[in-house]
């Protein structure tokens, strides 16, 4: 009887229920039984006050102060090591624009503190990375020091996972364990990981991998190619902090456009697709599957629809999508028009179009005029040669035209430099006009070296940029289905 | 309301016979009550009832076997279709028994079943699963060689909104099909998401269902219905 009672109040469905239910279950002296059925409404109050949460995921993110806790010297191994932790808190101090404590248990740090004394009240967030019996001796001690989240970077199991979820019952989130990489936020250089040099540069893209070998992929992938990143998380086990949170803070979060999603083996399915669904009626949200899905793949696949998120297949077409949806509008039809300074390229990408299910547009009569009568060379067709003479003052006016004419959904912009008049510099010229109009636009640099050219010319612009036309149709192909996304939910 | 009591009074006096397959005529009744339109069926247990069922539901109609232990009819040889006169009807109900004898000698036959004929129409298959991680889920195909060899189909999420219906008809391969092809009229696409709506409510509404498959569902040309030929469901392990 108690014991339902007790159930109800607690409103939200949160595995933190489970735990605050055992807890009460346990803690609960006989001695109150009698008081409950006078006072039921009250009764419920102080039964969840154990579990009131004194952090909440934007803990992990926006925190003032950061003490990374590990040992300097010692047995530690895999992510607990003494390397792993020294490299963290030199990470942390770099970049992180917070305080940064390093709270050194085994006194060798030069700078860092011995224990929790210094840190009280100060740290908000604390990456543990304590081999697992220093865990369990100092988890108790942390938690009193007041910290209000705790990213778990190694992989923490028996007594150690114990004091973890005991933490959590404390009211402090958790992230992980085994959230490998943790967190990273690049408006405040929050990054509490080891690796050197795996800070992305400042963008709209957010990213909750579940795994970490996807994640640190992701990342990788990321930095190499200068896609602009706004928050990271590694779940990792997920005991507390997991994707359903993630998503709605992430979906409120002014500096996230786009949300991209790794999964693993899902089995509470339907919870994650009312998660998603929530987020994606707000801004898009890309889910990328990383486990093993054979048969039952195709109902991954209806999952993702009905959720209103966008299924990629890979790390690449991931950030290729998330890269346009941040910073494109959702196209409103399925045609494309190209413009190319290089036919061959732009017979590729007319072909690339089709394979993505979307079709070369007609353009109208009177866009077609209007490009004729000031270029009469330039063969106005789909896709629109321009000619190997092209430089930024044909694009700039074929664009334009192009852009207002009523009968183009979308704009893929093929270009080669090499034995072209085109310079990096022109590209910018594109980007500028690009910025002008409701509609998206793509661009392609075929090549190697010709693209990193452009690629970084075109970092601070709103104009993402493909060193192929299938990668470049794929995102226009992203950019229709989050436009059918909009229709959907009736925005 | 009622559609639910009869259901769940049907589902339970299987489960208390400790059967998990329903039979053909069965799973009909069951989805017949859930408002899904299907073929009228009487199970007759000997040729002189199948004769007067038969001219209850008016010639021509179709025989099949009725046993809890033959799934796969066609290949007991346990179908005959067309049947016209009382004639018919008696030599096949007694051809249709031997077969099924022949097939399976210990074979528990109840009968046969006697049901109404229809015309030829395009077929397609509806069915549903339980998936471990999603719950329901309602499939959608082209009949025949489109789901066995090309695996052409469509899944949803049960319960299903008109518009995910929709895009699960148009989202095969074979929707040129369905839609009308050489000169073909398009076929009552209306009814067939009607269909695939109450299949998705009934498979999200009772749990004890682990899968359904109708399969042939004949969709006729537009405003003529869709009708589930064949039907069976099968329950959850306890």
């Amino acid at each position: 009887m108690l014991r339902f009672f007790r159930k109800k109040p607690a409103t939200k469905p949160r595995k933190r229920k489970a735990a605050a239910k055992k807890k009460a279950a346990v803690r609960k002296p006989k001695a109150k039984m009698p008081k409950i059925k006078k006072q039921k409404k009250r009764k419920a109050a102080p039964a969840r006050k154990p579990v009131v949460k004194v952090g909440t995921v934007g803990t992990l993110f926006e925190p003032r102060a950061v003490a990374v806790v590990g040992a300097s010297v010692g047995k530690g191994t895999g992510f607990a090591s003494p390397e792993f932790f020294r490299a963290t808190v030199e990470n942390m101090q770099r970049s992180f624009r917070g305080r940064t404590y390093a709270v050194d248990l085994s006194g060798r740090l030069e700078g860092a503190f011995k224990d929790f004394k210094k840190v009280r009240g100060k740290a908000e967030l604390a990456v543990l990375m304590l081999p697992p019996e220093a865990a369990v001796k100092n988890m108790k001690k942390l938690v009193d020091a007041q910290v209000k989240a705790i990213v778990a970077v190694p992989r923490y199991d028996g007594g150690a996972r114990e004091e973890l979820s005991a933490s959590v019952r404390r009211g402090v989130r958790v992230l992980g364990p085994n959230a490998v990489m943790g967190v990273l936020n690049t408006r405040n250089g929050l990054r509490t990981n080891f690796e050197s040099g795996l800070m992305p540069r400042p963008g709209g893209i957010a990213v909750v991998s579940r795994s970490n070998s996807v994640g640190a992929s992701v990342l990788d992938w990321a930095c190499f190619n200068g896609i602009g990143v706004s928050k990271f998380a590694f779940v990792g086990e997920g005991m507390d902090v997991s994707e359903p949170e993630l998503l709605d803070y992430l979906s409120r979060d002014n500096n996230t456009r786009v949300i991209c999603v790794g999964v693993g083996a899902l089995r509470e399915g339907r919870k994650f697709v009312e998660a998603v669904r929530k987020a994606a009626e707000k801004k898009p949200v890309l889910v990328l599957k990383g486990s093993i899905a054979g048969e039952q793949d195709k109902i991954y696949d209806a999952a993702i629809r009905q959720a209103l998120a966008i299924r990629v297949q890979d790390v690449e077409e991931l950030l290729g999508a998330a890269d346009a949806l941040a910073k494109q509008p959702p196209m409103g039809g399925d045609r494309v028009l190209i413009i190319s300074n290089a036919r061959g390229a732009a017979v590729l990408a007319a072909d690339a179009v089709y394979r993505e299910g979307l079709v070369l547009a007609k353009l109208s009569e009177k866009a077609a005029k209007v490009i004729a009568q000031k270029f009469p060379a330039i063969n106005v067709a789909n896709p629109i040669e321009l000619g190997a003479a092209a430089g930024a003052k044909h694009y700039e006016h074929v664009l334009k035209q192009v852009l207002a004419d009523p009968d183009v959904d979308g704009v893929m912009v093929v270009s080669a430099l090499k034995s072209r008049f085109l310079e990096p510099e022109d590209v910018h010229a594109v980007a500028e006009v690009v910025k002008k109009f409701k509609k998206p636009v793509v661009g392609v640099v075929m090549g190697g070296e010709d693209y990193m050219l452009v690629r970084d010319s075109l970092q601070d612009t709103t104009l993402p940029a493909y060193d192929l036309p299938d990668k470049a149709a794929r995102a226009l192909k992203a950019l229709r289905r989050y436009g059918q996304i909009r229709e959907k939910v009736g925005a | 309301m009622a559609a639910k009591k009869e259901i769940i009074g049907l589902l339970s006096s299987i489960k208390s016979q400790n059967r998990r397959e329903l039979l053909e005529f069965e799973a009909k009744r069951v989805i017949s009550a859930w408002g899904i339109k299907t073929t009228r069926v009487e199970l007759a247990k000997d040729a002189n009832e199948a004769v007067k069922v038969a001219r209850e539901i008016k010639y021509p109609v179709v025989l099949k076997i009725a046993s809890p232990d033959i799934i796969h009819k066609s290949d007991a040889h346990g179908i005959k279709v067309g049947l016209s006169s009382e004639v018919e009807v008696k030599h096949a109900f007694d051809e249709i028994v031997a077969n099924a004898r022949t097939y399976k000698p210990d074979a528990n036959i109840l009968g046969v079943t006697v049901q109404e004929y229809l015309p030829p129409a395009r077929e397609v298959i509806v069915g549903t699963l339980r998936d471990p991680s999603f719950g329901p889920t309602v499939m959608f195909g082209l009949g025949g060689i489109w789901v066995e060899v090309l695996k052409d189909v469509s899944f949803r999420l049960a319960p299903l909104t008109a518009d995910d219906a929709r895009e699960m008809i148009q989202e095969i391969k074979g929707y040129p099909v369905l839609a009308g092809m050489r000169g073909a009229p398009p076929v009552d696409f209306d009814a067939l998401v009607d269909l695939l709506l109450k299949v998705g409510q009934l498979a999200a509404e009772f749990p004890e269902i682990e899968e359904m498959d109708l399969n042939p569902v004949f969709v006729f040309n537009e405003g003529k219905g869709a009708v589930a030929v064949d039907a069976r469901i099968g329950l959850r392990k306890e």
